[in-house]
């Protein structure tokens, strides 16, 4: 609470709400649903925006003020410490998708915004496994939230470069081509689906469901599991 | 409350006097620097030609709706430049024609594309752009008509009563009708073709048409119940002005 995530969270939300009640304004017809469509987007990159570097800004902090390698001095297992982290930072990913959303029961109904909101968190973890992968690896700020953001940015727009590259307007058979092709092909196996996770047209058109949520909750189990084991192996490999 | 962070300040006395120059001598030459620079001008610009929805999708890191919407609000608002208001059919129509067209594959359930162009673009004084938009909105009930229905409702209206177009008008009716037997058309807009032939007058037409709309229960926005009651009070007023000439 140090970095004042909860008055972020709030500043964000107020910002959100004036603007999207001006865009309301504006819209001459589908205004709660062109409100709740760019609220939606506008919460979701927002809070993992928040998140990525609120774990990278604590976890900087822990490395430069020596606290780490003072914990590791300690008989604590590597492991235990990263679960430790791991935890409290998911807490704080659950208080800012409940923070935001609040707001966006203004605009949408009380299930799907459920439904949404639970899609959020496991992005939101995703996020933060992410970002203690590359802080671990990198220990520098802008390094770690690149690496945390073009991650996210491919994991999202992957399903849609893989489309683009299979179904190409004019089609070539050139070497490059075949190339750029098996590579986003071998992406789509390494990258979690993440553009299946916290859409807007459930807010939007009411289609959401519960059952949804069941393969992104596998895939946020695989995802998690996989990252916290290279962070680990990682972390232990590392002299203090 | 600001005392508390002024008192752990050091005092103005402490800053080294250049510091002060350079500070107040880059400040005067910035006035100087915006002062000498020419004026800006309002220039109208073109409407862009829009990039692929896959393109749209990857930049709004898979948020085609949020995307749309915004879209929506833009291409709305790309008369208004700034310092300039251009008219709607300055805009080269089959661009903003392309514009809808990406918007409605953006989200294909959004029925914002549509009532622009029933309503705004399709509403200006030119007849040719006119047509293009009913055009426009007669091909996207053809791939849709449970979906798109309401809006070539509104292309029969104005093509019987502003573009003038007895055979254009019957050709929308007609589709309208032929529809009905697979889709969700309602009676009063199949009877739309009967009012035709009956040659009513306009507003009337447009009181058939916003009534109509708002018993099936198809526009439920507030919103757009408000725009189409303006729009009725318009047709009316002129209406009355155009009998209070004729008394005269």
């Amino acid at each position: 609470m140090r970095n004042r995530l909860l008055w972020l969270s709030l500043l964000v939300l107020a910002i959100s709400f004036g603007l999207v009640e001006f865009i309301g304004e504006l819209a001459i017809t589908e205004h709660r649903v062109t409100q709740v469509s760019i609220l939606a987007a506008l919460l979701r990159i927002n809070a993992v925006i928040m998140i990525a570097l609120f774990v990278v800004s604590t976890m900087l902090r822990e490395l430069n003020d020596k606290t780490l390698e003072m914990i590791v001095a300690m008989p604590i297992a590597r492991s235990s410490y990263y679960l430790g982290k791991l935890i409290g930072f998911i807490h704080l990913a659950l208080i800012v998708t409940v923070c935001f959303s609040m707001l966006l029961l203004l605009y949408a109904s009380g299930s799907q915004v459920l439904i949404w909101s639970i899609s959020l968190l496991l992005e939101l973890v995703l996020i933060v496994v992410l970002a203690l992968v590359m802080i671990f690896t990198f220990r520098q700020m802008p390094i770690a939230l690149t690496g945390v953001f073009v991650f996210y940015a491919a994991s999202r727009a992957i399903a849609s470069f893989h489309l683009m590259a299979m179904y190409p307007v004019i089609a070539h058979s050139s070497v490059s081509q075949k190339f750029i092709e098996r590579f986003i092909e071998v992406l789509t196996w390494l990258l979690p689906d993440l553009h299946l996770y916290t859409q807007t047209e459930w807010l939007a058109y009411n289609t959401g469901r519960f059952e949804m949520l069941l393969p992104l909750l596998t895939q946020t189990l695989i995802y998690v599991i996989l990252l916290s084991a290279i962070a680990l192996f990682d972390f232990y490999r590392k002299n203090f | 409350m600001f005392r508390r962070y002024l008192d752990k300040e050091r005092p103005f006395g402490d800053v080294p006097l250049p510091v002060t120059i350079v500070l107040v001598l880059a400040l005067i030459a910035q006035l100087i620097w915006h002062g000498s620079q020419a004026q800006i001008a309002p220039r109208a610009e073109d409407l862009p030609q829009p990039l692929s929805p896959g393109t749209y999708i990857i930049g709004s890191l898979g948020e085609p709706i949020a995307t749309a919407k915004v879209l929506n609000l833009w291409l709305q608002a790309f008369d208004n430049q700034p310092g300039l208001s251009l008219p709607l059919h300055s805009l080269d129509y089959s661009v903003v024609i392309e514009w809808l067209d990406t918007i409605l594959e953006l989200d294909p359930e959004g029925h914002y594309p549509m009532l622009v162009a029933a309503r705004v673009y399709g509403s200006v004084s030119d007849r040719v752009r006119q047509r293009e938009m009913m055009a426009f909105i007669f091909d996207k009930f053809s791939q849709e008509p449970e979906k798109h229905w309401r809006w070539l409702a509104h292309a029969v209206i104005v093509a019987r009563h502003e573009l003038k177009d007895m055979p254009l008008a019957l050709k929308y009716a007609n589709a309208l009708a032929d529809k009905a037997a697979v889709s969700a058309v309602p009676y009063w807009a199949k009877d739309m073709r009967i009012m035709l032939l009956e040659d009513m007058d306009q507003v009337e037409a447009a009181k058939a048409l916003v009534g109509g709309l708002i018993v099936s229960g198809e526009v439920t926005d507030p919103h757009e119940l408000d725009f189409l009651k303006m729009k009725l009070a318009e047709l009316e007023d002129r209406m009355t002005k155009s009998r209070q000439d004729v008394d005269k």
